[in-house]
């Protein structure tokens, strides 16, 4: 055809608004039930998201540190030998990344502990006491006594749990025995300075925290370091400086890790509450979109005639096809945006205080998670639900459209 | 305007349509031969059942046949596929229905604009054009009002002032004045023959009331989907109006019978044009 008649987009909108607003009960019930799924999705996607956004927060800072650089081998070995040998020369990249805010080194090593005739393995960590305070909030966690400080040469922290198992009390004498790089057991008096919870029971169950400089001198281990650990001024600028380290240091003598590697249950979680997040869209989604496919196959059916008349008058095929594809698209992006707003209004009444879970702390206590839950409304998960919705506004469009494009005229206009 | 050049709007030849339920035929058109021309007020009659609703249909491109040929203005609108069907009832064909069937959720302002604005008229030519035609069937004052806002009467004027705007060589109008007492029929058919004296547009219509039929310049009668009489106030050739129709006579069971003969035949043949059509 060479001219092609077009209606005007205005028609089109127009007829699309009057014919939602003509039943306004049944497009009201459909509004409800679409804001209420929304509404309940967004909720939940927050929640979810608040948590997650808590559960890496916490494990960042309780012990892990954004990102973590040690020798070769050393994270399955575990043994001193694989040491970094020149810290300084890493030290010195730090100071050029504005991403990193704080950076410490650490010697960490498993070994025994004894109070007064109770021994515990143990995992001791020596660090800069300084330094660690850029990195973790190790020193907020202190529940008795003080944080360590430089220059204290025979002190040392313990985890809540292991401080208890071995019945260790503030000033008591503890033993610890490790082995150095050569090989020789040996064993050093400390004095318990303080007890901590680091915010993860499976730590506080083995943690022995001393400084660096007595275990360099302790261990022998000169100016070497096994760990390097870095902070990020935000989760996101992990992958950032992942990648600049590896490209800075050789691959031969460094292993560099984010924090996702270096527990692979927190991976296992991470990737549990994505996966849990997809079935919440999917379920809600399908929910919306049966319950549009509904509310447009009736209204479709109730207005074959006139759909009819409209044929017969002159409407084109794929006119029908817009105008009913236009009539389900505004139906689900107003009940859409309306439920993410309703959802969003909840998110921000309860954010600040939280949704608090304490009287299920139990299930909550292992694993970084706090009792109390902000939820949290991400730009990832808003594209996710608008965009998932127009998804389904489209699928479920587009068949009632395209089932009026194949109405039967002639008995279309039969009916009375 | 009436008797220019005889040509013809309308031209059928043997005619059939057979509705199909199930296995089940429902004969509903047998050899209709008939012939329309250019500025005719021709009126369709006949029982209810007789077939006036389907033979419409066909000549306004909304139903397919089973077998025979038919010409809307020197076009076979047999051949065509559904896009320009609609493409040539939008530009050709005006409708009015029994039932007014104006679309609900406009004014009768923005119902007979619809169809400037399907032609590709901007709004606001089509929101003149509509005022103009309101004006004609002389309801220019009620145009702002949604059809549940008009009586039975004003709709089918909106109706006829819809069909006339898309500016058509042909309106087709199923018993247009079923729906209305006897008084606002005869208006609304007075209406209906001075716009057709006046423009010329060519009117065929089916109605039972005995008010349309005397408007009629033509009055052509169906029984039993065939045609049994016609009568014409203008004389003109006896070819032109095809009513002879020696089956017509036979008793209605042995009429079924031959229908069924020439109906199984046409239904093998239904096949194949089915599939054809599908194809395109
Ligand atoms: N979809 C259909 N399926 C089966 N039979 C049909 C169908 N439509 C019409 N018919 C039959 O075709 C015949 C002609 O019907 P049509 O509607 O053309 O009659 P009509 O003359 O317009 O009647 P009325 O005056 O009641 O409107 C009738 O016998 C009818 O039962
Ligand atoms: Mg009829």
């Amino acid at each position: 055809m060479a001219e092609s008649y077009r209606l005007g987009l205005f028609t089109y909108f127009s007829l699309a608004t009057r014919n939602l607003l003509r039943n306004r009960r049944r497009t009201l019930i459909t509004l409800i039930t679409m804001i209420f799924g929304i509404a309940t999705l967004t909720l939940l996607s927050a929640l979810n998201d608040g948590w997650l956004s808590q559960m890496k927060t916490n494990f960042i800072l309780s012990y892990t540190g954004h990102l973590q650089i040690h020798a070769k081998g050393f994270e399955t070995s575990q043994n001193l030998n694989d040491r970094i040998k020149d810290p300084e020369e890493i030290s010195r990249l730090m100071q050029s990344y504005p991403e990193i805010i704080g950076w410490t080194q650490r010697i960490r090593t498993s070994g025994l502990a004894s109070v007064s005739g109770n021994s515990a393995g143990i995992q001791i960590m020596a660090t800069d006491p300084e330094q660690e305070t850029w990195v973790t909030s190790m020193d907020q966690g202190i529940k008795e006594g003080i944080w360590l400080r430089p220059g204290m040469s025979h002190d040392l922290l313990l985890g809540r749990t292991v401080a208890q198992n071995l019945g260790a009390e503030l000033g008591d004498r503890v033993i610890l025995m490790a082995q150095r790089l050569n090989g020789e057991m040996v064993s050093e008096v400390f004095f318990l300075r303080g007890i901590l919870e680091t915010g993860a029971p499976q730590i506080d169950r083995t943690l022995a925290v001393i400084t660096l400089n007595s275990a360099q001198q302790w261990l022998q281990m000169d100016q070497t370091v096994t760990d390097i650990v870095i902070r990020a001024d935000v989760h996101d600028n992990t992958d950032v400086l992942y990648r600049l380290f590896v490209q800075q240091l050789s691959d031969l003598k460094y292993e560099i890790m984010p924090w996702q590697e270096l527990d692979p249950m927190v991976r296992q979680w991470l990737e549990f509450s994505d996966a849990y997040g997809f079935v919440i869209l999917f379920v809600v989604i399908i929910l919306v979109l049966i319950e549009i496919l509904n509310t447009m196959l009736i209204s479709l059916h109730e207005r074959q005639k006139e759909l009819g008349v409209i044929v017969a008058i002159g409407t084109k095929r794929h006119q029908i096809f817009l105008m009913l594809l236009l009539e389900a698209v505004m139906l689900i992006f107003i009940g859409a945006i309306l439920g993410y707003l309703a959802g969003s209004l909840i998110v921000f009444s309860v954010a600040d205080n939280g949704i608090n879970l304490t009287h299920f702390a139990n299930a909550f206590e292992f694993f970084y998670m706090d009792p109390v839950i902000h939820p949290q409304l991400t730009q990832s998960s808003a594209i996710k639900i608008l965009g998932a919705t127009l998804a389904a506004a489209l699928l479920a469009g587009i068949y009632p459209a395209w089932k009026a494009t194949r109405l039967q005229l002639s008995q279309a206009l039969r009916i009375q | 305007m009436l008797n220019q050049q005889a040509e013809s709007v309308i031209k059928i030849r043997d005619l059939h349509k057979c509705y199909w339920v199930g296995t089940m035929p429902f004969p509903a058109l047998y050899g209709i031969n008939l012939e329309i021309e250019s500025g005719e007020f021709a009126v369709l009659a006949g029982r209810s059942g007789s077939g006036k609703s389907t033979l419409l249909n066909i000549v306004g491109a909304l139903e397919s046949t089973d077998s025979g040929r038919v010409e809307v203005l020197s076009r076979d609108i047999l051949s065509m596929n559904q896009d320009q069907r609609t493409h040539f009832r939008l530009h050709n064909i005006g409708f009015i229905f029994q039932a007014y069937n104006l679309i609900r959720v406009f004014s009768a302002r923005e119902n007979v604009a619809y169809v400037c604005q399907l032609q590709g008229k901007s709004k606001k030519e089509s929101m003149e054009i509509a005022n103009h035609w309101l004006q004609e069937v002389e309801i220019g004052h009620l145009g702002y009002r949604r059809p549940d806002q008009l009586s039975g009467g004003q709709q089918q004027r909106v109706a006829v002032a819809r069909a006339l705007a898309s500016n058509p060589k042909l309106i087709l109008a199923d018993e247009p004045t079923a729906n209305l007492d006897s008084m606002t029929g005869r208006h609304l058919i007075r209406l209906m023959r001075e716009l057709n004296q006046r423009l010329g547009t060519t009117f065929l219509i089916s109605s039972h009331d005995p008010d349309v039929k005397q408007a009629a310049s033509r009055l052509i009668k169906l029984a039993d989907g065939q045609i049994v009489e016609a009568w014409n106030d203008i004389p003109k050739p006896p070819s032109s109006i095809t009513s002879s129709c020696p089956m017509s006579n036979l008793p209605l069971t042995e009429r079924l019978q031959n229908y069924f003969k020439a109906a199984r035949g046409n239904a093998r043949n239904k096949k194949r044009r089915r599939k054809t059509r599908r194809r395109s």
